[in-house]
């Protein structure tokens, strides 16, 4: 496990992306030298203990030159809405970097990203990785409609190919980002892995077409999560792996936060 | 030796106050402990404190056989607290032995291993294999759980009847000779009686309060939203009811009481220390503050040298009406 700090840092920025949605730069230099593209931040939102949890938020963007990081995300409850409302300057606890975070392999040549909603915010950090390591990129993003595509030209400044589904047709494609990762696989666009980011559903889909095309998938995963530092076992997922001899499957409940929070899609067990 | 050097020494003890206790017949730097469940098994928090600081660390319950635990969502946020149902999810007995208790050595901290069976048999079993290792792997102590909710057998079972609480602690007390914590439920009618139950079987100390059952529901699926439905309440939400169970038990036993329950701040461990706990263990405020051990600590430190009270045994149970 790597080193997690645990340390006050400055809000440089902060801007309303999309309705609702955040992205927030924060000043942290000895986190953003260490993190890695899908490692997260346990952030306490509040000046006081309520609400009491800390959140834990994908790192969007690493900045290691400037020492700075940049999280991505969408207020929708307590802890989040607290956190849209802090103002620039203030100081805010954090805690990272923390989890395994996406392992691109260094044979791979070709990559698909794909982010459904607010699931984009660990994939840009990935794009930006890919692309710096030579990789081709092909970004997928999913939205509910137009307003709530998010990402679409940061991933284009970095070189990456960007196509978008969204629900009600109001942006390129009517239907699933999955109608999309089928679509480049037939025409025989083969990547070497998938990384992917969002609802369970579209990330179950995901598997289900990764598994059939051979192609290695990677996922990452969120569940509720309290001490985000391994102690306290509530974020797990159910993990299927095989016994030291494997002979047999057997199920654990591995930790979101210091196992995950990227998962081999295949090892995912969806329908639990 | 030196005559200064001892001068030294003794105007350092003037002036600060002593934090050392005696719980369960182990002794202790300070009175803050780690609550079991809220601290991992010590490392995951090597990282954020000095692990010598502490009084004591008591690990994540442990079974004989390892547990997988209750299906997720597992935690929800409450209002000023929290539910979970981890189920106990732990890697047994004797992996804790292998892996786990060998980092603690190097560590001048008294461990206490919480342990919880399905079966009196178990709790037995997992007594004796402590006990058998309890010199070579730094074993200070037992904390027996009779109070976890979110499993379906043992756990709160025991702890919610005053004779089988009986039974399991006398069972235990009979198998090893090692401190014993009987680590209560406030989920009882009355909990003097379990508490009097425990001191009689042979319990060295009372820990309490364990989680508070309860429930939370999201209105939009109307599901419940932890898994298992059922979990156990902690955090500051639910330091009131454990401070007023606290107070009762210390007017009813004469071994000592650990306190638990919601502590986030000096202020609430030295209510506690009021109410007549000797020691106090921190859980949920772990998973908010990482370093809020070593803070309390600290905190009970200045308190003391601010109201001149030269020791925090003085304080223990010294609350006026």
């Amino acid at each position: 496990m790597n080193f997690i700090y645990n340390i006050k840092v400055k809000i440089l920025s902060k801007e309303e992306v999309a309705p609702n949605i955040f992205l927030i730069k924060l000043l942290a230099p000895p986190i953003a030298q260490e993190a890695l593209a899908g490692q997260f931040i346990h952030i306490k939102c509040s000046k006081d203990n309520y609400p009491l949890l800390r959140r834990p938020l994908s790192i969007h963007r690493i900045d290691k030159e400037k020492g700075e990081i940049f999280i991505l995300f969408q207020a929708v409850g307590e802890g989040t809405k607290l956190l849209a409302g802090r103002s620039i300057e203030d100081d805010l606890d954090i805690m990272g970097p923390i989890g395994n975070g996406f392992n691109i392999y260094p044979e791979s040549k070709k990559m698909v990203i794909i982010g459904g909603g607010i699931g984009v915010a660990p994939l840009l950090a990935l794009g930006e990785e890919s692309i710096r390591q030579g990789k081709e990129v092909q970004v997928l993003i999913g939205a509910l409609k137009k307003e709530l595509v998010i990402g679409e030209e940061s991933f284009k400044i970095l070189g990456a190919k960007v196509d978008v589904a969204t629900d009600d047709g109001s942006y390129q494609y009517k239907g699933l980002v999955t109608d999309l990762l089928e679509r480049i696989i037939k025409e025989g666009w083969l990547a070497d892995q998938i990384f992917a980011c969002g609802p369970k559903p579209m990330l179950k889909k995901i598997s289900e077409i990764a598994l059939q095309a051979n192609i290695h998938y990677q996922v990452s995963m969120e569940e509720r999560m309290a001490c985000g530092i391994g102690a306290c076992l509530g974020c797990v997922c159910k993990i299927k792996t095989k016994d030291k001899r494997e002979y047999k499957v057997k199920y654990e409940y591995k930790r979101v936060c210091v196992d995950g929070p990227v998962f081999t899609g295949s090892e995912v067990v969806w329908n639990d | 030796m030196d005559p200064s050097s001892q001068e030294v020494r003794w105007s350092g003890m003037i002036d600060k106050p002593n934090l050392e206790v005696e719980v369960a017949g182990i002794k202790l730097k300070n009175p803050v402990m780690t609550a079991s469940g809220t601290f991992g098994y010590g490392e995951e928090f090597s990282p954020f404190i000095d692990l010598d600081k502490l009084g004591a660390m008591v690990l994540k319950g442990i079974t004989l056989k390892p547990k997988m635990g209750n299906p997720p969502p597992r935690v929800i946020e409450t209002p000023s607290g929290m539910l979970n149902s981890i189920g106990l999810q732990n890697v047994g007995v004797e992996m804790l032995i292998k892996e786990k208790l060998p980092y603690l050595q190097k560590f001048n901290t008294p461990v206490i291993i919480n342990i919880s069976g399905d079966t009196i048999e178990e709790y037995i079993e997992l007594a004796r294999r402590l006990g058998e290792v309890s010199k070579e792997m730094g074993v200070a102590g037992l904390e027996i759980n009779i109070s976890c909710p979110n499993v379906k057998k043992g756990g709160m079972v025991w702890g919610t009847d005053a004779k089988a609480t009986y039974k399991i602690i006398n069972s235990i007390r009979k198998t090893t000779p090692l401190p014993l914590i009987a680590k209560l439920t406030p989920n009882v009618t009355d909990i003097k009686t379990i508490a009097q139950a425990a001191e009689e079987a042979g319990a060295d100390a009372l820990s309490l309060i364990n989680t508070l059952v309860g429930m939370a529901i999201d209105i939009d699926s109307r599901r419940p939203k932890l898994a298992n439905i059922s979990g156990g309440l902690s955090g500051p939400a639910v330091k009131p009811v454990a401070l007023w169970l606290v107070w009762q038990v210390f007017q009813t036993v004469n071994i000592p009481v650990i306190g638990i329950g919601g502590i986030i701040k000096v202020e609430d461990a030295l209510e506690f220390i009021i109410a007549g706990a000797r020691v106090i263990e921190i859980g949920t405020a772990n998973f908010v503050n990482p370093h809020v051990t070593i803070d309390i600590i600290e905190g009970i430190e200045k308190y003391l040298t601010e109201n001149n009270i030269k020791d925090v045994n003085e304080l223990v149970g010294s609350m006026k009406i």
